[in-house]
C-alpha cells in the first residue's frame, strides 16, 4: 500500500504545534513510516501544490487571504484534520473578537493599517469542512498518534466529550477548588490526560467546551466557592471566544 | 485468631514487608486532606489516621488502563488474549473499602467469569485497618453495615494506642505473620481492650440517615419519579467524579489499538462513567440517558436498588467519597433524607 500524502500548513498561530509534532522523538520514526510528508514548513524546504491524501491545518482563520487558502487546501485534500486550540476552537486569535477591528489594525500595523484586512476570528471548521479535531495548546502527542492511526484504518475519532475532571480524578490529583484556585476543568473537553493539572498547573479551557455544560450548575458552583462571573468570563475568552460565532 | 504488633515495632514491620511485595498504604503526601494509597517502603510514609483517599484500592483491581488481548492482523488474524497481574500487598485498608472490594469481587465472579480481574485479585494480600471514629460528616458507613469488618481481608489491624490487635483471617496473613516474626501473642487483657472499643464504637456509630438499611429497597421502589432527581439535574456537572471516586463502581469501555504499521495491535478496557455525556449515546446519535437526572438516577438506584435483587446487598459502601468530591455539593445522605421527605409527604 502506497503510503498517503499528507502536508501541514499553518495559518494564524504560533507554530508551537509543529513544534510538538516535530518534537515527537523515537516515536516521529513509526509516524514517518507509515505517511509520506510533503510539505511541512517548519523541518522541509519542499513545497506541493497537487493532491492531498491529508492535510493537517494549524492556525485560525483570521483574514479574507487566509479564507481563500483554505478553501484551496479543503478542496485538494481527501482528509482535513484541524490540530491545536487555533484550529479547532479558533484559540487566543479569537480575543480580537472583543475589538472593534480598525482599533485592532491601528494598534498592530500603525497608519497604514488599511493594507492589512482582518475579519471575525474562526476556528478552521467555521470556514470549511473538518473531518478530525486534535484539540489543545499545545496539542497532547498521544492523542495526535491515537487520530493518525485513526486516518490512516479510516474510522472516526471522537474527541472525548466530557470534562477534565474525570482524568484528573484518575490521576488522584488534589482539585484546584481544595486549593481554592479556579480552574477550567469542569467544563473543558478532556483527552489531555488533564496534564496541566498534573504539572500542577490549572485548566486554561484550552480544548473548548463539552457540548452539554451545564451552565447553571457551574454558576451554582461559583457562587459556592465565591468567584465572580466575570474573572472565569475572561479566563474563558482567553481560548473559547469563537464558540459564540454560529 | 489474634496477634499484637508494638507500636515501635511498626516501622520494621512495614520495611520487612515491603520487602516481600510491593507495598502500598495510604500516604501522606498529598496535602489539603487529601490522601491517596502509593507506594511505600516506610512505616513514616504512611497515613495511619487518615480519611477515605481520593481513588479507593479499585484502582489496584481495576487498573485505570488494562490489556485484555493482543492481535496481529499482518496475516489473517492471530489474536492472544493477555492477564496482567502482579503480587502485592495493600496496607491499611478501612472496612468501608474491604465491602467494596468484596462487592467488585461478587461482580467479576458471575459468569462469564472475568479471569484478568480474579488472577489479579488472587495476587493481592489485603491488610485492613479499623475506623476508631468517624473519618468526617460524609461517611454513611453505619447504613450499610461497613462500620466493622466483616471478612475480606487477609489481616486485619486495629490500633490499641501503643500497639496494635490484628486478626489474621487467611493463610496468606498467617504466612506474612510467620515470616516477619515481630508479633506477640495476645491475652485477654488485648481482646478486652478490643471488645471496649468496639463497645464504644456502637455508641458513636449509628444510622446517618432515618432509615433503615432494610426498608431502602422499599424506598426507591417509590421513589423513580420523585421530584428529588429532578433537582440533581439543575446541580449535576457530568463530571464523573462520583463514580470515579466510589469504591464499587466498575464500568469500562473496551477499545481496540493498532500500531501505524496497522499490522499489530491491543485490545484494553479503560474505566468509564454512566454520568458521562457520551457513555449510553449509541449508533444514529441517539442518547438513552441524555438527562443528567437520568444519569444521577440510575447511580443511585445501582447502588440502593438493582445489587440488592441481583447480590442481597448495597452497593453503597458509605466511604462518602461521592459526597466529598461533589463540585456541585450533591451529598448521598441529603438525596436519601430528601428521598425519605418526599416519599412521606
Amino acid at each position: 500500500m502506497e503510503k498517503p500524502k499528507v502536508a501541514f500548513f499553518d495559518f494564524a498561530c504560533c507554530e508551537g504545534c509543529q513544534l510538538q509534532v516535530a518534537n515527537i522523538g523515537e516515536g516521529l520514526l513509526d509516524v514517518l513510516g507509515s505517511i509520506d510528508v510533503v510539505e511541512f514548513r517548519e523541518v522541509m524546504s519542499e513545497k506541493w501544490d497537487k493532491e492531498l491524501d491529508v492535510a493537517i491545518i494549524e492556525g485560525s482563520i483570521t483574514n479574507p487571504h487566509a479564507v481563500e487558502r483554505i478553501k484551496q487546501i479543503r478542496e485538494r485534500a481527501k482528509v482535513l484534520i484541524a490540530y491545536g486550540s487555533c484550529a479547532t476552537i479558533g484559540g487566543v486569535n479569537g480575543m480580537k473578537n472583543n475589538f472593534s477591528f480598525d482599533d485592532i489594525r491601528k494598534y498592530v500595523y500603525g497608519d497604514s493599517y488599511q493594507f492589512f484586512p482582518t475579519e471575525i476570528t474562526k476556528a478552521v471548521h467555521q470556514a470549511v469542512k473538518v473531518d478530525y479535531f486534535v484539540n489543545g495548546c499545545p496539542i497532547y502527542i498521544p492523542e495526535f498518534i491515537t487520530v493518525l492511526k485513526a486516518v490512516l484504518q479510516g474510522i472516526p475519532y471522537d474527541v472525548p466529550d466530557y470534562p477534565v475532571c474525570v482524568e484528573c480524578k484518575l490521576n488522584e490529583n488534589v482539585c484546584m477548588y481544595d486549593r481554592e484556585v479556579t480552574c477550567l476543568g469542569t467544563v473543558t473537553k478532556a483527552g489531555c490526560n488533564s496534564w496541566c493539572i498534573n504539572n500542577g498547573n490549572i485548566c486554561y479551557g484550552c480544548r473548548g467546551m463539552v457540548s452539554n455544560p451545564n451552565e447553571k450548575g457551574a454558576q451554582d458552583v461559583l457562587t459556592k466557592y465565591k468567584i465572580p462571573m466575570d474573572l472565569v468570563l475572561n479566563k474563558m475568552n482567553m481560548y473559547n471566544k469563537c464558540r459564540e460565532i454560529f | 485468631m489474634y496477634v499484637i504488633l508494638g507500636k515501635e515495632r511498626f516501622n520494621d514491620f512495614i520495611s520487612r514487608l515491603s520487602e516481600m511485595r510491593r507495598l502500598f498504604a495510604p500516604a501522606v503526601l498529598k496535602g489539603y486532606n487529601n490522601f491517596a494509597f502509593e507506594k511505600v517502603t516506610s512505616g513514616k510514609e504512611i497515613a495511619i489516621k487518615y480519611i477515605p483517599t481520593i481513588l479507593p484500592p479499585k484502582k489496584f483491581f481495576i487498573p485505570q488502563r488494562e490489556t485484555l488481548l493482543e492481535f496481529n492482523i499482518a496475516q489473517g488474524i492471530d489474536a492472544e488474549a493477555v492477564v496482567e497481574y502482579e503480587p502485592m500487598t495493600i496496607f491499611g485498608v478501612h472496612t468501608c473499602d474491604l465491602a467494596g472490594i468484596q462487592c467488585l469481587n461478587m461482580v467479576f465472579s458471575e459468569r462469564p467469569k472475568d479471569y484478568n480481574y480474579l488472577t489479579r485479585g488472587s495476587k493481592i494480600v489485603l491488610i485492613g485497618l479499623e475506623c476508631n471514629e468517624y473519618c468526617d460528616e460524609y461517611a454513611s458507613c453505619n447504613l450499610v453495615n461497613a462500620t466493622f469488618p466483616c471478612g475480606g481481608y487477609d489481616l486485619f489491624f486495629t490500633d490499641l494506642g501503643d500497639y496494635f490487635v490484628i486478626h489474621v483471617n487467611t493463610r496468606s496473613g498467617d504466612e506474612i505473620i510467620k515470616e516477619i516474626g515481630s508479633f506477640e501473642k495476645v491475652d485477654t487483657s488485648h481482646i478486652n481492650e478490643l471488645e471496649k472499643l468496639r463497645e464504644k464504637k456502637r455508641k458513636v456509630f449509628g444510622n446517618e440517615v432515618p432509615i433503615e438499611g432494610k426498608h431502602i429497597p422499599e424506598l426507591f421502589d417509590r421513589s423513580f419519579g420523585a421530584s428529588v432527581w429532578k433537582d440533581l439535574e439543575e446541580r449535576c456537572l457530568a463530571c464523573g467524579n462520583c463514580t470515579n471516586v466510589c469504591p464499587t463502581c466498575y464500568c469500562f469501555d473496551i477499545r481496540d489499538e493498532v500500531e501505524l504499521n496497522l499490522e499489530s495491535g491491543i485490545r484494553y478496557r479503560v474505566w468509564y462513567s454512566c454520568q458521562l455525556e457520551p457513555f449510553a449515546k449509541v449508533a444514529g446519535g441517539i442518547n438513552f440517558r441524555k438527562e443528567r437526572s437520568a444519569r444521577q438516577k440510575h447511580r443511585y438506584y445501582r447502588k440502593f436498588r438493582y445489587p440488592v435483587d441481583r447480590f442481597t446487598r448495597f452497593f453503597c459502601t458509605g466511604c462518602g467519597r461521592c459526597t466529598r468530591t461533589c463540585m456541585a455539593g450533591i451529598s448521598l445522605k441529603e438525596t436519601l433524607n430528601d428521598l425519605i421527605k418526599e416519599s412521606e409527604s
